[in-house]
């Protein structure tokens, strides 16, 4: 969307880009207000409460009342934080997630920019978000905060791989399917992936590049199953422990835009976006309400699993990443060239990745009913005997494991 | 274009000096962590060169690739060293070899730069973009055997690594 032309004015580039990124910010505000109040809304429901009720009617102004709350807050830094790392965190934090916003198609042609390499735009400005946590994390000179700030990165950089690998199937699918129009060099384009899926929604081609997108998405944004760099009952909060008033605020802004933003690009990738079921000729209103109704169901899924999961630990986060995940991610890849290469027809191709996708099913169910230390390592995390705590010259006893 | 400063040269000025600062920060910030911070920036400054000479493929994967790779080293950086204490003196004994080493590589560069002769193309709009379909054919045809040996190579070292991390299973 060129804004002079929808104005209809003429306005310098740079003008119309400033405008661009006023119109961001203010939409990524009004998201994460209404996914803050939604998640406190659906959490409360799934656990037999009514959430907030007193701001507004039905509590609808409870976001709004949260944010003046942190930005009157006190913005308080420890004295032995680093001034620079603890300062600069929450920018480097939320800037990238920001950027992402670009590529993102909501309707045929809403979006910032139309992107040629939409997706690795995505990915490789989003993984920057890593750097602020690191930099919180250590910045902040505190032992909760560290711990919490390493478990993101681990986790960070492990279900990168899988997820970008999927990517890359999803991108072998649309290009040899764009290849029949003669333009497979536009498979990178979220739209133009978006454009193909008139018929098909890609859910039914890569069923199992859709599992495996959803389970590192909950991973990238830390939340439960896999939210132990964040968790309140081991590392206290993690990586933004030592944070407080609108610096908080904006690991939080940047937490739930990420959150919208993924959500997005899944629906985009595999549920059809703004063009299926209803095709490209529907016009914008509804296109806009049909990215919308597919975001909010995905969202509601992902706020969903907060309350019907239980957290995992952080041995068994990493071993699923690297001995399932990625395994499963490459097959998917190496399975999609062969077929593609020798012309395989569309239905080969989600036959194959379903399934994968059972495989995957079976194997998760095989290892979760597993006896214990049967074929596992077991991990204690608690010492045999307890520790003298009070006591720092009595060498701690020996920790077992292996 | 007139004789005037353009939108490209003002960026490029912009990125050249973030690109010295922050790398002459990486080798005199007292602080490990500082260092790693710094080289990020370092780096996103040739990614925005790149994103100057419209080759964006090769600037997106130089975020993806060295992103994550600024993260370990400074996870690294964080358990092997003692990040925390104060700034490690910057100058030892060896002070006079590196300046020797430093001044020989700067004086190889600079005689290398004038040296070779190059090509100027005939007019600034003459620069094609280089699509990510010419990247991608060079790699997969004209280059594959050394993108095998790159990648036998590389999971090899992953390989070696997980060995060497794994606890022994003789000590149980």
């Amino acid at each position: 969307m060129v804004l002079s032309e929808f104005a209809g004015i003429s306005m310098p580039d740079w003008i119309d880009a400033i405008i661009r990124v006023m119109f961001i910010v203010a939409l990524m505000t009004i998201i994460a207000f209404a996914l803050i109040y939604l998640e406190r809304k659906i959490l409360a429901r799934l656990q037999a409460r009514v959430g907030p009720t007193r701001t507004g009617p039905i509590g609808t102004l409870q976001s709004i009342a949260d944010a003046l709350k942190l930005v009157t807050k006190e913005d308080v830094r420890p004295i032995t934080a680093d001034r620079w790392a603890f300062e600069l965190a929450p920018y480097m934090a939320f800037v990238p997630v920001f950027l992402v916003f670009v590529p993102m198609p909501f309707t045929e042609t809403w979006f910032i920019r139309d992107l040629n390499l939409g997706l690795l735009f995505v990915f490789g400005v989003l993984g920057l978000n890593i750097v602020g946590v690191v930099m919180a994390a250590w910045g902040s000179d505190n032992k909760y905060a560290l711990l919490g700030g390493v478990r993101a990165a681990a986790q960070a950089i492990s279900y990168e791989i899988p997820m970008l690998l999927i990517i890359v199937a999803v991108v072998m699918v649309a290009a040899s399917r764009l290849a029949i129009d003669g333009d497979a060099s536009a498979a990178g384009s979220i739209n133009a992936i978006v454009g193909d899926q008139t018929t098909t929604p890609y859910l039914l081609l890569q069923p199992l590049g859709f599992a495996i997108f959803l389970i590192g998405m909950l991973a990238e944004l830390h939340r439960p199953p896999f939210d132990m760099p964040i968790a309140e009952s081991e590392v206290v909060g993690g990586y933004f422990v030592e944070y407080s008033g609108m610096r908080w605020g904006m690991f939080f802004l940047a937490e739930y835009t990420a959150l919208f933003l993924l959500v997005v690009l899944a629906s985009s990738l595999f549920l059809g976006g703004w063009n299926w079921p209803f095709g490209a000729d529907v016009g914008l209103g509804l296109q806009i309400v049909l990215t919308f109704v597919k975001t909010s169901v995905m969202i509601v899924l992902v706020i969903g699993s907060r309350a019907l999961f239980p957290r995992l630990r952080i041995d068994q986060l990493m071993a699923f990443s690297w001995k399932v995940l990625l395994p499963f991610a490459i097959v998917q890849v190496l399975a999609n060239g062969i077929i593609l290469a020798y012309g395989g027809a569309d239905w080969v191709v989600g036959l194959v990745s379903f399934a994968l996708l059972v495989a995957l099913g079976g194997l998760v169910y095989y290892l979760m009913n597993q006896k214990k230390g049967a074929g596992t390592r077991t991990v204690q995390t608690t010492p045999a005997t307890p520790r003298v705590i009070t006591a720092p010259e009595v060498t701690p006893v020996e920790a077992g494991g292996d | 274009m007139e004789d005037g400063v353009t939108a490209t040269q003002v960026v490029f000025w912009i990125l050249a000096v973030v690109m010295l600062v922050s790398a002459i920060g990486v080798v005199t910030a007292g602080n490990i962590v500082y260092a790693a911070l710094f080289f990020i920036a370092a780096l996103a400054g040739v990614a925005g060169i790149y994103l100057i000479l419209t080759v964006e493929f090769l600037a997106l994967v130089q975020l993806l690739v060295y992103g994550s790779a600024v993260v370990i080293l400074i996870l690294f950086a964080l358990m092997l060293t003692r990040a925390r204490e104060r700034p490690q003196a910057l100058f030892g004994r060896s002070r006079p070899i590196g300046i020797a080493a430093s001044l020989g590589l700067l004086a190889a560069l600079i005689g290398g730069i004038v040296a070779t002769t190059w090509t100027t193309p005939a007019t600034s709009s003459a620069i094609q973009p280089v699509g990510l379909q010419t990247i991608g054919d060079a790699i997969f045809t004209i280059w594959i055997v050394p993108f095998i040996i790159v990648g036998v190579l590389l999971s090899i070292a992953l390989d070696g690594a997980i060995m060497l991390a794994s606890p022994d299973e003789d000590d149980n």
